[in-house]
């Protein structure tokens, strides 16, 4: 006869397997569930390709930006359904009480289910990657894919928490509707389909820092170094705060219904311990929930300041930062010959197309390398395309980061200091319309100070007064860019740009 | 913890809202017994066996597992559950489903020796919603013996059963009685009760109504019924001063009494014709009756 001994405690190695094993047959459910894994991971894939490939078309800015947005999309999912719509019918069936009537390792519901949605994040988050890379084609270095991988893995678990809510709260027939009116509208309020700052209603874009799924997106946009809202702390704060509020009330109402998942909570001593301890937790949740709203909407400066994702500001001197001065420009004057072939310039990222598709503008662009060069060089370049009319200020051209790097974030790109420097000066020709030049500084929101030319059918030398320039920060230069902002067709060339 | 006593209610009160399901209930069930409970719907019985599985707290009173709070792990690790309604994931397979049931024990059976013993050969690897009512209490079975339990709770283990399914049932209840198991059994099948419990405890409105050995219980009723075919009269027999009911089986007649000598003697005097005598002492069912009247 077994002795109380040799029962009193399954040993470690054997809890482990336990835990592991429920762990194990979660993932069969799922895998066995096509209704369940098909639409969770193929949906964000499928909107990614439609909204970040086909209606992107092909601009990287609005490929990277959709890949979080998507992924975030994705992330939600399988905590949402797979807790709520779950919980829900294995309540109503009489489950979750056999579970707990069984010796059920503590938490093991828990843990089991949360390691198949991260699963399934990490699965969406890889796919949506390989997508952005060889379908968008979009400038996701590894170091990013990471970052953005841990993003949606552990962003899961605030849609665990509101799943264990519905779950917890609604019958198994209500669970699949009440989760989808959370989940497609909070993913579309929260920016997800298009951003935030572009929702119809004003209000509806003031009110995007309540959804759990506008902080996560934040963060996203912030880890692959896209412009983002708020600051990373207040978003983290306001998911916790989700998560724990969430998870609370579920715990609460669970065990009202007599369903403990981490095992029954013995009565106290007259003084209701568990009681006081949720109230604490709930009443810290909602101030994190708060402190993350409260300060959602507030811009990251450190977030790039690159011309295609500039937001349509009010005109304040570009050198009212506090940014620190900028690396001193190297001693040549030279920013692209283009005679080797490339857009390369002798230090940061080379020139580049850019358009204003990531304001939510409609211009486009397209830049290229042409043999015969000013003054008989070998080659100059060409940049042609359309502007558009769907935004207030709308732009195209070509720009140059002194500080771009191609392993680092926009946000971490630096200021160039060219406060040694008299003039900027090119060659140009075009077809005969106004085009600018303009540089940009560390505030974002700032009008960058600009500079106004024709370039006409002939070459001709273009000759920039950088000290006459008003609202230049000549200490601070994010960036350079030439092109036009007026509505239509335009073409112009460049060539042998240099910095004096 | 007691030597011989492997669960127990003291007392144990249980309401919800102004209903009582358990009035001062107590019970306890041994080491190796087979302890039938019976009563009728909403007698307390489930009450009774959620108490000793932990998922709801006496009002008053105490439950005991291996002498200690049912909620305890370690006290449900020597248990084995086989619930009356419940909805599994109709994904998983049957061999999957006791392995995962198994992983939660100290010293579990092998899953494939469960399977065995059970002849689930056929239906391991086939996923859980193709299988019948019948072959899903057989799974369900399997899970509930698969951790080598010291205490088996078996609510209505044999419904949907097809008559070979349940003889087999039987026969792995039986022996896992004399391996030493302890087993709760709750039905509706009194038939099933004779022919397992060693013994029987009749709960109604939450109170024990009675306890014992099924021949205990039985003697409650003192009755016997004796039945055959006559061509006597129904009113002369009725007026028989043993006789205390008598019914009319379309032709073949059956009387309740105290005293079936005496009936015979009148039946064979008054009636040389009477056939197919059978004279019965009284099953569950009739104490059943007799105890919930």
């Amino acid at each position: 006869m077994n002795t109380a001994a040799n029962y009193s405690s399954l040993g470690s190695s054997r809890l482990l397997g336990a835990y592991l094993g429920d762990i194990k047959f979660e993932f069969v459910k799922m895998m066995r569930t096509p209704a369940f894994i098909v639409p969770t991971l193929f949906f964000p894939a499928m909107f990614y390709v439609l909204f970040g490939v086909i209606m992107g078309g092909g601009n990287p800015d609005a490929a990277m930006h959709t890949f979080a947005r998507m992924g975030v999309f994705g992330t939600m999912a399988p905590g949402l359904f797979g807790f709520g719509v779950s919980l829900a019918f294995e309540r109503e069936y009489g489950l979750m009480t056999f579970k707990q009537a069984l010796p059920t390792p503590p938490g093991s519901y828990l843990v089991a289910r949360m390691a198949v949605a991260m699963a399934m994040a990490a699965m969406i988050s890889i796919l949506l990657s390989l997508l952005a890379v060889f379908v968008a084609h979009a400038p996701l270095t590894f170091l990013q894919a990471v970052k953005i991988f841990v993003v949606e893995v552990f962003g899961v678990l605030p849609f665990c928490a509101i799943g264990l809510f519905v779950g917890a709260m609604v019958s198994g027939q209500a669970a699949p509707a009440v989760v989808n009116i959370i989940y497609l509208p909070m993913a579309f309020l929260s920016g997800l389909w298009v951003p935030f700052q572009y929702l119809p209603i004003a209000l509806l874009k003031d009110l995007a820092p309540l959804w759990p799924s506008f902080h996560l997106s934040q963060i996203a946009l912030g880890a692959i170094g896209m412009e983002s809202y708020g600051s990373f702390g207040s978003h983290v704060a306001a998911l916790v705060g989700v998560t724990l509020l969430f998870f609370t009330i579920a715990m609460r109402k669970l065990s009202g219904g007599g369903l403990y998942l981490f095992g029954a909570r013995r009565p106290g001593a007259g003084f209701p311990v568990g009681k006081v301890i949720s109230i604490g937790v709930i009443a810290i949740s909602i101030g994190l929930v708060i402190a993350g709203v409260m300060s959602g909407h507030e811009k990251v400066p450190a977030a790039t300041s690159k011309v295609a994702t500039q937001e349509d500001g009010t005109p304040v001197a570009g050198s009212s930062s506090g940014a620190p001065v900028g690396v001193a420009a190297p001693d040549t004057p030279a920013l692209g010959d283009f005679d080797a072939g490339s857009v390369a310039v002798g230090y940061g990222l080379g020139w580049q197309a850019a358009d204003d598709k990531l304001r939510g503008g409609n211009s486009s662009v397209q830049q290229k390398l042409f043999a015969g060069g000013a003054s008989g060089s070998k080659s100059a370049l060409e940049v042609s395309g359309t502007i558009g009319d769907a935004i207030q200020y709308p732009f195209g051209g070509t720009v140059f980061f002194p500080q771009g790097s191609s392993t680092a974030d926009y946000a971490k790109w630096g200021f160039m200091d060219y406060s040694k420097r008299q003039r900027l000066k090119f060659q140009a020709r075009g077809d005969g319309q106004q085009y600018l030049v303009l540089f940009t500084g560390p505030v974002v929101d700032a009008i960058p100070a600009m500079f106004y030319f024709t370039a006409g059918p002939e070459w001709q030398e273009v000759s920039v007064p950088l000290q006459e320039l008003g609202a230049l920060d000549l200490e601070r230069v994010k960036m350079i860019g030439i092109g036009t902002m007026k509505p239509g067709l335009f073409r112009f060339q460049v060539d042998d740009v240099r910095i004096e | 913890m007691s030597g011989a006593t492997l669960a127990s209610l003291n007392a144990t009160v249980k309401r919800f809202g102004r209903i009582t399901a358990l009035d001062q209930l107590s019970l306890s069930i041994g080491r190796g017994e087979l302890l039938a409970l019976l009563g009728p719907n909403g007698a307390g019985k489930s009450t009774a066996i959620n108490i000793l599985l932990g998922l709801q707290r006496p009002d008053a009173g105490t439950a005991e597992l291996f002498g200690q709070d049912p909620q305890d792990l370690d006290a449900r690790r020597r248990v084995g559950i086989m619930m009356q309604e419940v909805g599994l994931s109709p994904a998983m397979r049957p061999r999957e489903m006791i392995e995962q049931v198994s992983n939660y024990y100290h010293s579990p059976y092998e899953v494939d020796a469960v399977i065995k013993r059970l002849s689930l050969e056929s239906l391991a690897d086939r996923r859980y919603q193709q299988l019948s009512g019948g072959q899903k209490r057989q799974v369900q079975f399997g899970m509930a013996i698969c951790g080598r339990p010291q205490l088996l709770f078996l609510d209505e283990p044999s419904v949907g059963m097809d008559v070979t399914a349940k003889a087999a049932l039987w026969e792995v209840v039986r022996d896992l009685k004399r391996e030493g198991c302890s087993i709760v059994l709750t039905t509706h099948n009194l038939e099933e009760a004779e022919a397992l419990a060693d013994r029987v405890a009749f709960i109604m409105h939450g109170k024990l109504v009675a306890s014992g050995t099924v021949d205990e219980i039985r003697a409650v009723v003192s009755r016997k019924t004796v039945s055959f075919r006559s061509a006597l009269p129904l009113d002369s027999i009725r007026a028989w001063p043993e006789v205390e009911e008598l019914q009319d089986l379309s032709g073949r007649l059956q009387i309740f009494t105290r005293d079936a000598e005496a009936v015979l003697r009148r039946l064979l005097g008054g009636d040389s014709q009477v056939r197919d005598i059978e004279v019965r002492r009284a099953g569950l069912a009739e104490a059943f009756t007799e105890l919930t009247k």
